[in-house]
């Protein structure tokens, strides 16, 4: 199957802003699941709420769109209801970190087999930009309008917490470093949880002074490096896929 | 053959009769029973002691989703967080089954005393207007028999069903031949996931595509959602009536009240709901119209009444039993009072 049969093309245009990285992950999503040949009929989405949260909607198989933060407990229910589907969540990290932190804790102390993608764009895009569990400190938002008293959260950290795990750090700009971090989610047997380094332009971006997305997408370039062989944790600018 | 088991326990047999394939859920006081005889049952269904109780429902919703019949149990304290799964539920149209075992509140309230607190929050309690089922059994047995057409109802409806009931009866042993119930099973409707495009969405959609700003449609989805609600509850129109040409007042109770206020029936007519919402309309006025004086006797400070009170359109009295302790000898004292 094509890239292009995973897509809901009756859906188009997505409700997502021109230049948002959520659109690149998702077609790089498409773009694995082309070279994985997965049957549509194996495979079904669910997303939480959110900007990120609205891809479950454009995937051309059974979807589900759930109330915020929940997207894990519902996957889990598929999941253990019926084992030979492939469930893969895709959500925002205010949704899965944030007000779902509980469930992501104990989903992935479970070791339930799912596929996570988290968009981390550090912040809540869908309701204007307020400060999420992993905004940066000092940074200026809706919610902390004098700059981010709190450090972001550690998601690798919390992941690599339980006795066996997958976790991967990629971004919207490594691409091929993010398509293979999918690949591996899934052929993973157990929870597989991929951290997406994005960005928001319009509700986050824009306030930092960034005028376009790309400029947001170079910015991750320049920080961030593939290490292709961790040995241990990820350092902070660090992208790389760590199993257990 | 009969045997001595506790309502929880006739719940849980219940929904093993009705085709259990997941329950998930939460510890806690009283309901915990329905729990632990069902862990004994993994492998056989899918079981998990979730994180709490946002995660129980949510994760039934997924199994059903699935295609697996999922039920989920709780006292007040997780009912109250279990409402977000019950909206979400009822906007997705998804088969359900949710126990409450009510006990005294709000919050952490008096946890091994029993009440019957939790009507409004069973009938109201999820944001936004829906109309949900909600049964009340009173014996054992029922507890059986109910849990099994609640399961049957939701697959009809395809809704998240509410079984309500009290700590007493949740702890109340009784001997009962489940197998001489003999219940009709409702197979499941809904395709499970996969192989098709479907989206299910907690947004206001039509065939899956969202549309979020067209109130004559969400007119059109309500009345077609409430239709269909209304359409299944008149096959389950339980009740039981002890009319007494004798008598001028008709006492309406259900669940553990209900059982106390018995021994009363040489001098009241006595009216049990068992269906507790939607109201039974019909049922409630036709047995109220010959009586002078309608009470309300219930283990919470009149949510049934007012509710009895809009159907009827006439003054109906609230006997309140408060606090979780309940004895015939008051309700008689209070009633020779009025
Ligand atoms: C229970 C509940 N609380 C709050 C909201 C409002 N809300 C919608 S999206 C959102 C934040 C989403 O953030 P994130 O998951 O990071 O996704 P993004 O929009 O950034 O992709 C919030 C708070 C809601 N829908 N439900
Ligand atoms: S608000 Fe931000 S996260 Fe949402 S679509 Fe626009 S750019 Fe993307």
């Amino acid at each position: 199957m094509l890239y292009k049969d995973y897509v809901k093309w009756s859906r188009w245009p997505t409700t997502w802003c021109g230049g948002c990285a959520i659109g690149i992950i998702f077609k790089q999503v498409t773009f694995s699941l082309e070279r994985m040949n997965l049957p549509r009929e194996k495979l079904t989405v669910v997303s939480g709420i959110g900007c990120s949260g609205r891809a479950a909607g454009y995937f051309n198989v059974d979807s589900v769109h759930v109330t915020h933060g929940r997207a894990l407990p519902v996957a889990e229910g598929i999941k253990r209801g019926k084992p030979q589907l492939n469930v893969l969540v895709f959500s925002g990290d205010g949704d899965l970190v944030g007000i779902g932190g509980n469930h992501l804790i104990h989903t992935a102390r479970r070791n339930v087999d799912l596929t996570v993608i988290c968009v981390n764009n550090q912040t809540y895009g869908m309701t204007g930009g307020q400060m999420a569990p992993t905004t940066g400190k000092g940074i200026k938002t809706l919610t902390s309008p004098h700059g981010n008293r709190y450090s972001p959260i550690n998601i690798q950290g919390l992941i690599t917490a339980n006795e066996s795990y997958f976790y991967a750090r990629s971004s919207a700009y490594h691409i091929n470093h993010l398509q293979k971090a999918i690949r591996e989610a899934f052929a993973w047997p157990g929870f597989a949880f991929i951290e997406v380094v994005a960005y928001c332009i319009e509700n986050f971006g824009r306030r930092m002074g960034y005028r376009y997305g790309y400029e947001m997408l170079l910015k991750i370039k320049e920080i961030y490096k593939i290490n292709h062989s961790p040995q241990g944790l990820l350092k902070d600018n660090e992208l790389g896929i760590l199993k257990k | 053959m009969k045997q001595l088991i506790m309502g929880n326990e006739a719940i849980a047999r219940g929904a093993l009769r009705a085709g259990l394939g997941f329950f998930a859920a939460y510890p806690i006081t009283p309901a915990s029973e329905i729990m632990h005889f069902l862990a004994e049952k993994e492998g056989e269904i899918e079981f998990v002691h979730a994180e709490d109780e946002i995660a129980a429902i949510h994760m039934a919703i997924g199994a059903s989703l699935a295609g697996l019949k999922a039920m989920t149990s709780t006292s007040g304290p997780g009912m109250s967080l279990k409402q977000e799964g019950i909206g979400l539920a009822h906007m997705m149209e998804i088969p359900l089954v949710v126990v409450d075992v009510q006990r005294v509140g709000p919050s952490t309230g008096m946890p091994t005393l029993p009440s019957q607190g939790d009507l409004i929050q069973a009938r109201h309690g999820s944001h936004g207007d829906y109309n949900p089922l909600v049964f009340y059994p009173a014996t054992v047995e029922e507890c059986y028999f109910y849990t099994i057409e609640a399961f049957n109802a939701a697959e009809e409806s395809r809704s998240p069903v509410i079984l309500l009931l009290d700590g007493f009866l949740a702890h109340l042993s009784e001997t009962v031949d489940l197998r001489a119930v003999k219940p009709h099973l409702k197979r499941r409707k809904l395709k499970p996931l996969g192989g098709g495009n479907r989206h299910f969405t907690g947004l206001l959609a039509r065939e899956g595509v969202p549309l979020t700003d067209d109130s004559d449609y969400y007119r059109q989805w309500y009345t077609r959602v409430k239709n269909k609600i209304m359409t299944v509850a008149c096959q389950y129109n339980y009740f039981e009536f002890l009319d007494n040409p004798q008598a001028d007042t008709l006492l309406i109770a259900f669940g553990i009240t209900a059982r106390v206020i018995r021994p009363l029936k040489k001098a009241y007519g006595l009216f049990r709901p068992i269906r507790l919402f939607p109201v039974l309309e019909k049922e409630l006025s036709q047995a109220a119209a010959n009586y002078d004086r309608i009470v309300v006797i219930e283990m919470n400070d009149g949510q049934y009444a007012g509710e009895v009170q809009r159907v009827l359109r006439r003054e109906v009295i609230s006997l309140p039993i408060l606090g979780g302790k309940i004895h015939l000898r008051e309700i008689q004292e209070a009633l020779n009072a009025l």
